[in-house]
């Protein structure tokens, strides 16, 4: 069995789950010696994983699939056995932009009033906001094109999108050059505690408990080394746990990692949306989900719901049957062999946007308790209209 | 093969000058046109269709390759052609430039003799300059060590009578037994008798 390991992670709060393992001698435990490098782009993560630099990588949901389909700078079939998070994204807008947002709304600004606006600006001959999101095939933009489009705003000619690395997101913002930014905490958070943006929508306001990163390894890999993936998975899992039930000792590990304020590290972890303008005192547990909710589970859903939104944007190359595609790279099999003596559930779908609060799942275990998963615009992914043939694991 | 090489514009990322201007004479010397140098890729989008590069060879340290990607996705809604990274098919070009440290984007349709030879060329000097600061960073690392061990000596010296010699072998003896590095030796030796002085010092001055 292979045991030493190198893993890619780009510095956010969600690479915590690797973080935490290397941190807590979890992958230690289970037989495994892990070098963690941080990386400075998603390309990169991408690269180095399929040229074998690395084994695997804290990785974008979305990135599996596009490298799977060719669609990538550098392709390989990709997989995703592994769920990292729920939830710890947000939309961030710049103070100006969202204090004229404010004057023309009543309650809190959303995709209805930015339609306005541009509307607005489109009359009076002014260039189109520029936004910026952390990778093309990425759930953020995947998540803000959703957000744009359930008010009537064209993603493509409407507003510019613009890529950029996300530690660059407040400085761009701060210099004018972008408008808006949807990215991972803890930038949300920075570029608010610097007074310099407000969170407009969280990841959450777009779709209750998405998922988010994955963990990401070609399948040859997988294939390769079924043990040392086992194991990997098993590290994971512990370290995922132990984050749920130790936030405040996640914020002080994080912060050896993420040169930030610890102010700004706080809000995603603690589960409180300080930074978000009209949020009161409220907290908001779920903002960034590690274990509860089955939350490491590859579902085929998350990923067919991925692909459905590549295919809404013209991405993706002639007819592809999104639901084989999904079956292929979110690998819930794996997810089951590693983890047998956990709560597996019966089924590899689920049913998206279905459920508006928290709900029962039965699993191997007995019932476990789930978070909501509703879409912004109330839609519903019924399991019979997603069409799944893959349903059973091969 | 005089007709087509001659133009094949060449745009280089690169926020390390040196580099940057390594990479640019080699890619003249071999007949490529460097169009355009850039330290980094803001308004990359703007010199890219300025310019109308056949590649773009970036660092791969560079933050700003995920722009590049963003690109791809974008020239789908744009007459340019698709930008790509290196030869699809040839993996070992690209895997030799990734760990080299380099990446090449591509206009789709490009000769890939040409694509090679250009890739080989950024991967060739990306090596060298490697090279060059490994060496630099091994001379310091060696200043370093000398400095450790003399002073391990001078404490050996000055907490247990020896002489100069008697000490050096001392050190080499402990490196042999444990089958250390005598630098790692060396920085025990300064550690445990580093901590002793200053308080055999305290006593003295009680």
């Amino acid at each position: 069995m292979k045991t030493d390991l190198t893993l890619g992670y780009m510095p956010l709060t969600d690479s915590l789950p690797l973080l935490a393992a290397a941190q807590l001698g979890f992958f230690r435990d289970q037989g495994l010696d892990v070098t963690l490098q941080e990386e400075v782009s998603w390309a990169n993560i991408r690269d180095k994983v399929i040229v074998g630099q690395f084994d695997g990588a804290h990785m974008l949901a979305p990135m599996v699939m596009a490298s799977t389909l060719g669609l990538g700078g550098l392709n390989k079939p990709l997989i995703a056995p592994y769920s990292l998070n729920l939830g710890g994204n947000g939309m961030t807008l710049s103070a100006s932009l969202y204090r004229e947002l404010e004057s023309t709304t009543r309650g809190r600004p959303g995709p209805a009033s930015l339609k306005q606006l541009i509307e607005q600006r489109k009359l009076e001959k002014q260039p189109p906001l520029v936004l910026a999101v952390v990778f093309p095939y990425s759930s953020h933009n995947l998540l803000l094109r959703y957000w744009l489009a359930s008010a009537g705003i064209d993603p493509d000619r409407d507003v510019t999108t613009v890529v950029l690395p996300p530690s660059q997101m407040v400085d761009h913002l701060r210099l004018g050059h972008i408008h808006g930014f949807f990215a991972g905490e803890p930038w949300n958070a920075v570029a608010t505690a610097d007074g310099i943006g407000c969170c407009v929508a969280t990841g959450r306001d777009i779709w209750q408990n998405a998922p988010n990163k994955v963990l990401g390894v070609t399948e040859d890999w997988a294939r390769a080394n079924p043990d040392t993936l086992d194991a990997l998975l098993r590290a994971l899992y512990r370290a995922g746990a132990w984050l749920d039930g130790n936030r405040a000792q996640a914020v002080s590990l994080l912060a050896e990692y993420l040169p930030v304020d610890r102010r700004a590290l706080a809000p995603a972890l603690l589960g409180h949306t300080g930074y978000r303008p009209d949020s009161g005192d409220a907290p908001e547990p779920d903002l960034l989900v590690f274990h509860r909710y089955l939350a490491n589970f590859p579902w085929v859903s998350h990923g067919y719901w991925f692909l459905n939104q590549m295919a809404r944007w013209g991405w993706l190359p002639g007819d592809q049957d999104l639901s084989a595609v999904a079956a292929a790279c979110y690998r819930p099999d794996l997810y089951r062999r590693a983890l047998a003596d956990t709560p597996l559930p019966g089924q590899d779908w689920k049913g998206e946007g279905i459920h508006a609060g928290p709900w029962r799942l039965e699993t191997s275990q007995g019932e476990i308790g789930m978070g909501a998963d509703t879409f912004i615009d109330g839609e519903e992914w019924q399991l019979r209209s997603m069409n799944f043939l893959h349903q059973s694991a091969p | 093969m005089s007709e087509q090489p001659q133009h094949t514009r060449v745009m280089l990322v690169d926020d390390t000058p040196a580099r940057a201007a390594m990479l640019e004479q080699a890619l003249t010397d071999c007949g490529f046109q460097v169009i355009c140098r850039m330290a980094s890729a803001q308004g990359l989008m703007k010199q890219v269709a300025e310019h109308q590069p056949d590649v773009v060879i970036v660092d791969i340290e560079s933050p700003d390759r995920d722009m590049l990607e963003h690109m791809t996705v974008l020239n789908q809604h744009l007459p340019k052609p698709v930008i790509m990274f290196a030869e699809q098919g040839d993996s070992n070009t690209i895997d030799r430039a990734i760990r080299a440290g380099v990446s090449a984007y591509v206009v789709d349709g490009l000769n890939p003799e040409r694509v090679r030879s250009i890739v080989d060329v950024a991967v060739a000097r990306f090596r060298e300059f490697q090279a060059l600061r490994n060496e630099l960073q091994q001379t310091r690392t060696r200043l370093a060590d000398r400095q450790v061990i003399d002073k391990a000596k001078a404490l050996l010296i000055q907490h247990r009578q020896m002489d100069e010699d008697e000490a050096y072998h001392a050190m080499r003896k402990l490196a042999m037994d444990r089958s250390q590095k005598l630098v790692d030796v060396a920085n025990d030796i300064v550690s445990v008798l580093g901590l002793l002085a200053p308080k055999s010092q305290r006593t003295r001055d009680q």
